[in-house]
C-alpha cells in the first residue's frame, strides 16, 4: 500500500473556534485532569464544558492524522465522531456499512493496524498515526483481492450490505490463522451478521481463499 | 416468432452487481453523494400511550449547529390525502407532527436537523418531552379482539365430533422482525416544488403515492430512487413516517436531509411479524386421513390501522378433508403497525399445521411423510380448481432420499450422541404465486447493446442478474451488452417488490419488451432489400450474441449493428408490459417444499443446534440457479432464527421494547448455521406466467420453523408449541 498525497479534509464544524468557547489545548488540559470517565460525560451530556451561555460553542474537535488506504488524512474532527462515521461522512468511503452502531453486527469492519475492528465502536480521535483499510483499499487497482473473488464467485452475499464487512473480517480471519476447517471458519466469523443468510457460502469462500495463500 | 435459445436462464452465474458490492461500491439510500446534505435525527416518545404537554426544545436549538427542532407545536399541517391502492393497512395512519396523541411507544414526537450528524444526534438528546400517560395495552392476550375473519366448509364442529382421533392444540408465536442489515434511510431534497428522495424501500411507485398523498403534489413532482436495497424481507413494502419526516424536515429547513433511523428505531420505526395465538383442533380417522380442522387465530395489529396476513389459505388448500373453519381475529393494541415479513401469513399457518401434523403422526404410529401423502388433495379444496402444478410427492420422494430420512428412528429420544439427543423433523412449505401488472422499456442502440429499465427493487434475491438473464436470451445478446436499471420511479412503474412477484411479473414485462424489439429488429431485416435476411419469413428467423440468423442456417444473418447503421436506426425501443394472473383464475397456483431438519438437543441444558438441513422446491422454472440457491439457503437460515432465536419482547407496563437491538434480538450467526442444501425440482409453471416461474423468496422460508421443531420432538419427546423454541422450555 503506498503512501499518497497528505489530504486535509475539512473539519466536520467551521474550524474557526469562537474566542469565547474553550480551546481545543484548554479543552484537552482541562480533561486530561478530570480524567477519562468525565471526559465522556462532559462531551456525550454537553454540560460540563459547554454551559448554557456558551450553548453554541464549537463542540470539542481535535486534530487527527491517520492513512486510510494508503493515503494520509490530517483532519480535525469533533470528538463523539466515530471511525465508521468519519468515514462514511466526511471521506465518502460509504464501502463500510452502518448496520447498528453498537458492535453487535460487524458490518462496519475495517482493519486498523492489520486487526479487525467495528469502526462504530472506535473514536477516530484515537487513531493518530493508525493504518486503516476499508473495502475501498483492499483492491489492487482493477484486480479484485481474492477474497471479493471468491465472494462473488461463491455467491457469498445477496443483498450486499453486510458483504463488505464480511469480507475484511474474512481477511482478517485468514490473517490471523482462524481457518483450519469450516467449524473454526464459522466460531470466528460470527461476529458479522448476514440477515440474508449467505453463511455456508461465505464460509467457503473464506476456505477457499484461506487454502490458497 | 421463433423461440429464442436459452443461454443465459438457467446457467449458473455469477451476480451482474457482484463486483459493486465486494468494493463497496454499491449505493444504498443514505450513501446517496447530495451537496449540501444535513442530518436529522428523530426524537421517539418515551411512553406508550398518552398526550405530549410540553417539549422544551431550547436547550438543542441552542446547539452549534443545530438548524431546526420541529414537532407538533411548529410542523405545518400536512394534507394526508388517502392513499387508495398502497400498501397502508385499512385504518387512518399515522400522521406524524399533526397533534399531540402518542399512539406507541417510540412514535416520532420530534426532529432534530443539524449540519452534522454528532449534533443532531445530541441535539435530539437534549429535547425534553412530558407527557400525560395512559396505560398502554399491549398484551396479545389481554386485549379486546375485532370480529373475525372467516371461513367455512363442511361442518368442522360435526366432523370433529365424530373423528376417531382429535388434536386441540394451542400455538404461541412470538413477533419477529424483518431487520435488515441496511437500517431504513431516507435523503430529501426539494427543488421548488418537486421533491426527489433517496429511499430504503421494496417499491418506489408506493412511496412515491404516499408521499404525493402526504404533502399533496401532482404524481410528476415526487421522484423515489432506490437502486440498492440492502435486505428488507418485507420492512420497505410501505413508505414509513420517517420517509415523511425527512421530507417534511428538508422542505423546513431548505436543506437536503438526510435520516438514517438507529438500530433500535427500527423496531418501531418500521413493521414487523405480528405475534399470534393460533388454536387447532383437528381430527382424523384412525389410519390418518383428515376429517376436520378448526382454525382460531389471533394476531396483533396497532390501534390505528388493521393489518392483516395471508394466514388463512393454507389451512383450506394444503391438504384433503372435507370439514374446515377459520376464525381469524386482529387484536389492536398501542402498538405500530405490522408489515408482512417473508412467507407472510404462510410462514405462521404453516407452522401450526405442520407441527400438529408431526403429532398426529406420531399419535397415529404414521410416518410423517406418509401422513402427507394420504392427505393429498386432487385439487384446491377452497376453490375446486385444478392446481396448475403440485408437486409435493416429489419433494418427499427426493427430500427422503437426499436427507437419510429412512435412519429417522419414529420413537422420539432414542438416538443419543453423548450429552446430545438427535432428532429428525420434515414439514411441508407452501407460498401462493403473486402475480401482478408491470411494466419495463426496452432499448436496443446501433451498437449492439441494449438497455433494460423498470421500477423493479433488488434487495438481494438478484433482480438485475436473473432479469438480464432473461433479456439477454430475449434480444439474443451476451449478458454483458444488456445493462438493466432499476429502483427509480420514473422507470416504468411495477407491483411492490415482495410476496416473490417480481420475477413473475417484472420479469414477464421485461420478456415482453424484449420480445417486441428482437421482432421490430428481424421485420426490418427481413423487409430490407441489403439484408442477407431479406425475404426470410420473419418466424424463422432467431438473435445469437446479437446476430440475426435464420434458424437452422447461421450462415444466412446479419448483426443488429449491421443492420440499424444501414438503416440509419440509432436504435429500436419497446415498452413491455404483462397483466398479471388472469381473471378469474382458473387454476391453484402456489409454490411448494418438503424442508428436512436434523437438530441436536443437549440432554442437560436443553440447547438446540441445527445439524443439517435440507429444501426440497417446487417452485417452478430457475431462471438463475446459483442465486436461487443462496435464496434458499438464506430462507432456511431466516427459518433458524424464528423456531430458536428470534423474538421481539415487549414491556407490558410501558409499551417498551426491551431488547431493540443486535446483542438481544437474536438472529442466526455463522456458528449457528451447519450444512444447508437446496435441491430445486426441474421443471415450469407455464399456467402461471410466460416464464414458468412460482416465485422462490417466501416459499423457501415456509415450513422451516416446524421441520424443526419437530426435529426437536424426534430428539427430545418433548413438544414446544410455542416460538421461538428456547432452552427453557426443553430443561
Amino acid at each position: 500500500m503506498s503512501t499518497e498525497s497528505v489530504s486535509a479534509v475539512p473539519p466536520p464544524a467551521e474550524p474557526g473556534e469562537p474566542s469565547s468557547a474553550p480551546t481545543r489545548r484548554t479543552f484537552i488540559a482541562t480533561t486530561t485532569a478530570v480524567g477519562g470517565a468525565a471526559v465522556a460525560g462532559g462531551v456525550i451530556g454537553g454540560s460540563f464544558l459547554v454551559g448554557s451561555e456558551e450553548a453554541a460553542a464549537a463542540p470539542p474537535a481535535s486534530r487527527v492524522s491517520l492513512t486510510v488506504n494508503g493515503t494520509r488524512r490530517t483532519v480535525t474532527v469533533d470528538n463523539r465522531t466515530s471511525l465508521l462515521d468519519l468515514l462514511r461522512e466526511h471521506f465518502g468511503l460509504t464501502g463500510s456499512k452502518k448496520g447498528c452502531d453498537a458492535g453487535a453486527c460487524g458490518a462496519c469492519t475495517v482493519l486498523v493496524d492489520g486487526q479487525r475492528h467495528n469502526a462504530c465502536l472506535t473514536l477516530a480521535v484515537r487513531l493518530e498515526g493508525a493504518e486503516v483499510i476499508t473495502i475501498e483499499g483492499l483492491a489492487d487497482g482493477d484486480e479484485l483481492h481474492p477474497l471479493q473473488q471468491a465472494f462473488i464467485d461463491e455467491d457469498a452475499f445477496q443483498c450486499g450490505y453486510c458483504t463488505p464487512g464480511q469480507i475484511m473480517s474474512g481477511v482478517g480471519c485468514i490473517k490471523e490463522g482462524h481457518t483450519g476447517s469450516p467449524e473454526e471458519i464459522r466460531e470466528w466469523m460470527s461476529g458479522n451478521i448476514c440477515r440474508c443468510g449467505c453463511y455456508v457460502k461465505i464460509v467457503r469462500a473464506v476456505e477457499q481463499t484461506a487454502d490458497r495463500k | 416468432m421463433s423461440p429464442q435459445p436459452q443461454a443465459a436462464v438457467g446457467a449458473p452465474l455469477s451476480r451482474v452487481d457482484g463486483r459493486l458490492k465486494v468494493t463497496g461500491q454499491a449505493p444504498y439510500a443514505a450513501e446517496h453523494d447530495v451537496e449540501g446534505v444535513v442530518h436529522a435525527v428523530i426524537v421517539d416518545s418515551g411512553v406508550g400511550r398518552g398526550r405530549i404537554t410540553s417539549i422544551d426544545t431550547r436547550d438543542a436549538e441552542a446547539q452549534r449547529d443545530v438548524l431546526r427542532v420541529i414537532s407538533h407545536r411548529n410542523a405545518p399541517k400536512l394534507p394526508y390525502r388517502d392513499n387508495p391502492g398502497s400498501n397502508n393497512p385499512p385504518g387512518r395512519r399515522l400522521r406524524v407532527f399533526q397533534d399531540d396523541r402518542v399512539l406507541f411507544h417510540g412514535q416520532p414526537v420530534a426532529v432534530v436537523v443539524a449540519t452534522t450528524l454528532e449534533a443532531a444526534q445530541h441535539g435530539a438528546s437534549l429535547v425534553k418531552v412530558a407527557y400525560d400517560t395512559e396505560r398502554p395495552s399491549t398484551d396479545l392476550h389481554e386485549a379486546e379482539r375485532d370480529k373475525p375473519t372467516t371461513y367455512a366448509r363442511g361442518d368442522a364442529d360435526a366432523g370433529l365430533r365424530s373423528s376417531a382421533v382429535r388434536l386441540d392444540l394451542t400455538y404461541q408465536l412470538a413477533r419477529n422482525h424483518q431487520n435488515p442489515m441496511e437500517p431504513h434511510a431516507t435523503i430529501a431534497r426539494w427543488d421548488g416544488d418537486k421533491l426527489t428522495v433517496w429511499d430504503k424501500t421494496q417499491w418506489v411507485v408506493g412511496t412515491r403515492d404516499e408521499l404525493v398523498t402526504v404533502f399533496d403534489l401532482p404524481e410528476e413532482s415526487v421522484r423515489i430512487i432506490s437502486p440498492f436495497v440492502g435486505g428488507a424481507f418485507g420492512s420497505g413494502l410501505r413508505c414509513w413516517p420517517h420517509t415523511v419526516v425527512a421530507a417534511l424536515a428538508a422542505r423546513e429547513t431548505g436543506r437536503p436531509v438526510k435520516l438514517v433511523l438507529s438500530r433500535k428505531q427500527q423496531y418501531f420505526g418500521t413493521g414487523f411479524r405480528p405475534s399470534y395465538e393460533y388454536r387447532l383442533r383437528l381430527g382424523s380417522d384412525r389410519r390418518g386421513r383428515l376429517t376436520a380442522m378448526a382454525h382460531e387465530m389471533d394476531a396483533e395489529t396497532s390501534s390505528y390501522e388493521t393489518f392483516t396476513e395471508t394466514v388463512m389459505p393454507a389451512g383450506q388448500m394444503l391438504y384433503s378433508m372435507p370439514n374446515v373453519s377459520q376464525e381469524y381475529r386482529t387484536v389492536p393494541l398501542d402498538v405500530n403497525t405490522p408489515l408482512w415479513m417473508r412467507g407472510p401469513g404462510f410462514a405462521t399457518a404453516s407452522f401450526v399445521i405442520e407441527s400438529a401434523m408431526d403429532e398426529l403422526a406420531h399419535k397415529l404410529g404414521i410416518d410423517p411423510l406418509e401422513l402427507r401423502r394420504r392427505n393429498e388433495p386432487n385439487e384446491d379444496e377452497s376453490n375446486g380448481r385444478p392446481f396448475s402444478t403440485r408437486r409435493l410427492r416429489e419433494c418427499y420422494t427426493v427430500g427422503a432420499r437426499e436427507f437419510g430420512w429412512h435412519r429417522r428412528s419414529s420413537r422420539p429420544r432414542s438416538r443419543r450422541e453423548g450429552d446430545w439427543l438427535i432428532g429428525l423433523g420434515v414439514a411441508v412449505g407452501v407460498y401462493e404465486t403473486q402475480r401482478n401488472q408491470a411494466q419495463a422499456r426496452v432499448r436496443l442502440d446501433a451498437d449492439g447493446t441494449a438497455l433494460v429499465e423498470t421500477a423493479a427493487s433488488d434487495m438481494g434475491p438478484g433482480t438485475y442478474t436473473s432479469q438480464t438473464q432473461v433479456a439477454a436470451d430475449a434480444l439474443g445478446l451476451t449478458m454483458r451488452t444488456v445493462t438493466l436499471r432499476l429502483g427509480d420511479s420514473l422507470y416504468p412503474p411495477t407491483p411492490p417488490h415482495g410476496g416473490s412477484q417480481t420475477m413473475a411479473s417484472v420479469g414477464s414485462a421485461v420478456l415482453d419488451g424484449c420480445d417486441k424489439v428482437r421482432r421490430q429488429a428481424i421485420e426490418l431485416a427481413v423487409e430490407d432489400r441489403e439484408s442477407p435476411l431479406y425475404g426470410a419469413d420473419a418466424d424463422d428467423v432467431v438473435v445469437r450474441g446479437g446476430r440475426l440468423h435464420v434458424k437452422g442456417n447461421p450462415g444466412r444473418g446479419e448483426t443488429y449493428r449491421s443492420l440499424l447503421t444501414r438503416n440509419d436506426r440509432t436504435h429500436v425501443e419497446a415498452g413491455g408490459s404483462y397483466a398479471g394472473a388472469s381473471k378469474p383464475e382458473r387454476h391453484s397456483f402456489y409454490a411448494y417444499n418438503a424442508t428436512f431438519a436434523e437438530v441436536a438437543v443437549d440432554a442437560k441444558l436443553g440447547l438446540v443446534r441445527v445439524r443439517r438441513m435440507l429444501g426440497v422446491y417446487d417452485a417452478g422454472r430457475i431462471i438463475s440457479p446459483k442465486l436461487a440457491e443462496s435464496q434458499a439457503i438464506g430462507g432456511i437460515v431466516g427459518g433458524i432464527g424464528t423456531a430458536l432465536l428470534e423474538h421481539t419482547v415487549t414491556d407490558h407496563r410501558d409499551g417498551r421494547i426491551v431488547n431493540a437491538n443486535l446483542a438481544d434480538y437474536l438472529v442466526p450467526v455463522n456458528a449457528d448455521v451447519p450444512d444447508v442444501r437446496a435441491i430445486y425440482l426441474d421443471g415450469e409453471d407455464r399456467k402461471a406466467d410466460p416464464l414458468g416461474v412460482k416465485g422462490l423468496g417466501e416459499v423457501v422460508h415456509v415450513g422451516v420453523a416446524p421441520a424443526i421443531a419437530n426435529a426437536v420432538f424426534n430428539a427430545t419427546g418433548r413438544r414446544v408449541r410455542e416460538l421461538p423454541i428456547t432452552a427453557e422450555a426443553l430443561m
